[in-house]
């Protein structure tokens, strides 16, 4: 996703449409300067609470970048879920816990090394995958995806993922559930 | 396309203006004299005894969890919504199995007892281990009183036999 | 009508001359909406004391009409504490993560505009243009990503403050209104299926003076937004959040001054705002039938308010009647009630749409849609039993 909307520059800068795409590219640089400073607050701030509100920025950076890209419907689709649901959620696992909700001193972990070498393989790996699959492909970005669009493709070559998504989130929650229980009766 | 968010754009900026404008005016014009007591946790005025408390009940996060369910599902209906015009027979019952398995999943949940918030001495109420007014087998004291208290440990064994 | 309905005034190249109309009319909303919320306040503490025989504010302004710009002003005058235990940059900044959403859903609202035969087009200094700030795409999605951040500010507010009652609050608050966003969420749905677009402008243009959606979706979704929406709103008989006999002042408590008042004029705002949604995806919008045609432009501008002033009347009239709800009836109301109900209507309204296209037996449709309701009904009565016996079971073992 983040990856995906750090090639827009490349992408843009061939297109020729002038003064619009000025302003695109500062609105694309100003986001992405943020999401990165917060993606890395993230994981440096000592409060457990504030490491989620910056994952909120970054979150609402990348649905800023879908609207940019004209994919509208994506872009509101992640500030639903990620946003309105996602962090509610990790909000609410924080207060489950007997995490202290200020400055706690060793949110910190050893392992950074590990940690860091994981986060550069994964980018390798997520920027190969993408470079191999969409290579040069430009987004037209005046004519921007419609919801019409998301639906035949959903309802037509992705109607097996669509259903299998339903017995994902029932896994999931039968999930939370057993987790909750155990929690109980300890 | 863009060009529609600008009035949007706008109307956040002068909003932006309005409560940081607000917060400076009252910097300004306020009074300011803080004192420990002003500054302490408001509690009616009593002195903060007790900690805030640190853990919230499960029930909390597993709201948070159907709702996850039920937002994914609500996003998945927009584009079957606007598209059913045509999609037809096909879209109807690919959204209807879809939004079978999310039910059952509500009905999981709820038959689990995970969205019971209710006082439980309520459901207490109904069970027959109770001291009754009336008399019993085995007593003819009408226990006025105490109704509705449960029943002592012998009591019980007497109500049994 | 091209497939996106775009506002023409920015279809084009937008230049200085645009940009000077955008300005005036974010202007103009934006004044409108601060004046209507403070006329909105007075009406509901008017109403309210009329209701209760009392007589409410009469000492500023005729009839009191100015109280709410007085105790603006005073609270601007007054002391701004900050707990010591707060967390002080996310305590200052709550307020605004309120405001802002309740700003920005308005931009949406269509205000007036002729669309029997003009398609809400509007002349403004020689610029073609709808008489609604903004029509984007995602249209009424705005509305529901902006609750969602709306959440946050209350959230926000009550953990920051570092005291006991707002942390209830919140929490409870956050509960509450991610539980009843699903059946917003849901309802909405309906008014889409029924227009085929998320855009206010077009879901408006596809009614007409008498033609509501209220009608086209059968009146049980719009009766389950007003109740989402009182929830959503925190309103009562929903205000939990802040029930003063349990929780002092609920998220609000450790807030005083402006940031207080900021609280208070965006949960106002958010009341004006919401009414005004329901009328225009319920009630027709500013379709109404256009009598003298020298005024012509007047006439859908008059149409919207005289609907947004029942509305509102009707949620004063609700917090005036109706008593607190319990937290665990206001949860069951959510989960077990209205979201189920919205999620089988909506499928019911689809089966319809797709029945009509189909030529199916309609009888057939409808008893096939009853029996679905009966069996479905009937396995979630079951599962609140066995949930009531699951949840005593765990108590009694302690």
């Amino acid at each position: 996703m983040n990856l995906l909307a750090l090639s827009l520059p490349a992408v843009l800068a061939q297109s020729d449409s002038g003064d619009l795409l000025v302003a695109q590219n500062i609105a694309f640089g100003i986001i992405a300067a943020t999401m990165l400073f917060s993606a890395w607050r993230v994981v440096s701030t000592n409060n457990i609470v504030h490491a989620a509100l910056y994952l909120v920025i970054a979150l609402a950076g990348v649905a800023a970048i879908f609207i940019l890209l004209g994919a509208e419907f994506v872009g509101v689709t992640q500030i639903l879920v990620y946003i309105g649901a996602v962090v509610v959620l990790f909000l609410f696992g924080i207060m489950l816990t007997r995490a202290r909700l200020g400055d706690v001193e060793s949110v910190d972990h050893e392992n950074r090394l590990i940690a860091a070498l994981t986060a550069v393989l994964l980018a390798v790996v997520m920027s190969y995958a993408l470079i191999d699959s969409f290579g040069d492909t430009r987004i037209d970005i005046e004519t921007p995806s419609t919801t019409q669009a998301v639906s035949d493709s959903i309802f037509s070559d992705y109607i097996i993922p669509f259903e299998a998504v339903s017995l994902l989130l029932l896994a999931a929650l039968i999930g939370a559930i057993v987790v909750a229980r155990r929690e109980d009766g300890s | 396309m863009l060009a529609q968010y600008l009035p949007v754009l706008g109307l956040l900026i002068f909003a932006l203006l309005f409560g940081v404008g607000g917060f400076l005016t009252s910097g300004l014009l306020a009074p300011r004299s803080p004192n420990a007591r002003k500054a302490a946790a408001y509690e009616c005025g009593m002195v903060p005894a007790k900690d805030t408390p640190e853990r919230f009940p499960v029930t909390f996060f597993l709201v948070a969890m159907i709702f996850i369910v039920f937002d994914v599902e609500i996003i998945f209906l927009y584009p079957w919504v606007i598209a059913n015009g045509t999609l037809g027979a096909f879209g109807l019952f690919s959204i209807l199995i879809f939004s079978f398995l999310v039910f059952e999943s509500l009905l999981y949940l709820v038959s689990s007892g995970a969205l019971e918030w209710g006082p439980v001495s309520q459901i207490r109420r109904a069970r027959t281990e109770m001291v009754d007014a009336d008399r019993t087998t085995s007593s003819t004291v009408r226990r006025v009183g105490l109704e509705g208290r449960p029943l002592e440990p012998q009591d019980q064994t007497e109500e049994a036999g | 009508m091209s497939v996106f309905a775009v506002d023409p005034l920015l279809a084009g190249e937008v230049g200085l001359e645009v940009l000077a109309v955008v300005l005036f009319k974010v202007l103009v909303v934006f004044v409108l909406l601060i004046v209507s919320v403070m006329l909105m306040i007075w009406a509901e503490r008017k109403i309210i004391s009329d209701m209760q025989n009392r007589i409410g504010p009469t000492r500023a302004g005729p009839w009191g009409i100015l109280q709410t710009l007085a105790d603006g002003l005073k609270l601007i005058f007054k002391e701004d504490l900050i707990p010591d235990n707060a967390n002080r940059t996310v305590f200052k900044l709550a307020p605004l993560l309120t405001l802002v959403p309740a700003f920005l859903t308005f931009s949406i609202i269509p205000l007036g505009g002729d669309f029997t035969d003009k398609d809400g087009v509007i002349s403004l200094f020689g610029n073609d243009t709808y008489l609604q700030l903004a029509d984007p795409p995602i249209g009424l999605l705005l509305f529901l990503a902006m609750s969602s951040v709306a959440v946050y500010g209350i959230m926000l507010a009550g953990w920051s403050s570092g005291s006991k009652y707002p942390l209830l609050g919140s929490v409870r608050a956050t509960s509450q209104m991610i539980s009843y966003e699903a059946a917003l969420g849901l309802t909405v749905a309906a008014v889409f299926l029924q227009s085929g677009s998320f855009s206010t402008h077009t879901i408006v243009s596809e009614q007409s003076v008498w033609q509501w959606n209220m009608w086209f979706t059968g009146f049980v979704p719009m009766a389950i937004f007003m109740i989402a929406a009182t929830a959503e709103l925190n309103r009562p008989p929903f205000d939990l959040v802040e029930a003063e006999q349990e929780l002092v002042g609920g998220f609000h408590t450790e807030y005083s001054s402006i940031r207080f008042a900021l609280f208070y004029l965006a949960e106002f705002m958010n009341t004006i705002t919401i009414s005004a949604i329901v009328v225009t995806i319920f009630l027709g919008g500013p379709n109404g039938p256009i009598f003298i045609d020298a005024v012509a432009w007047l006439w859908p501008i008059l149409w919207f308010t005289v609907k947004l002033f029942a509305l509102l009347f009707t949620f004063i009239w609700m917090r005036a009647t109706l008593p607190r709800f319990r937290y665990d009836q206001l949860m069951d109301l959510g989960w077990k009630v209205l979201t189920p109900v919205a999620l089988g209507w909506l499928l019911f309204l689809g089966a319809r749409d797709v029945a009509n296209d189909r030529g199916w037996n309609p009888v057939l449709v409808v008893g096939v849609a009853v029996t679905a309701f009966a069996v479905f009904g009937a396995l979630l009565l079951r599962a609140v039993r066995m949930g009531k016996q699951v949840r005593e079971l765990e108590e009694m073992r302690g």
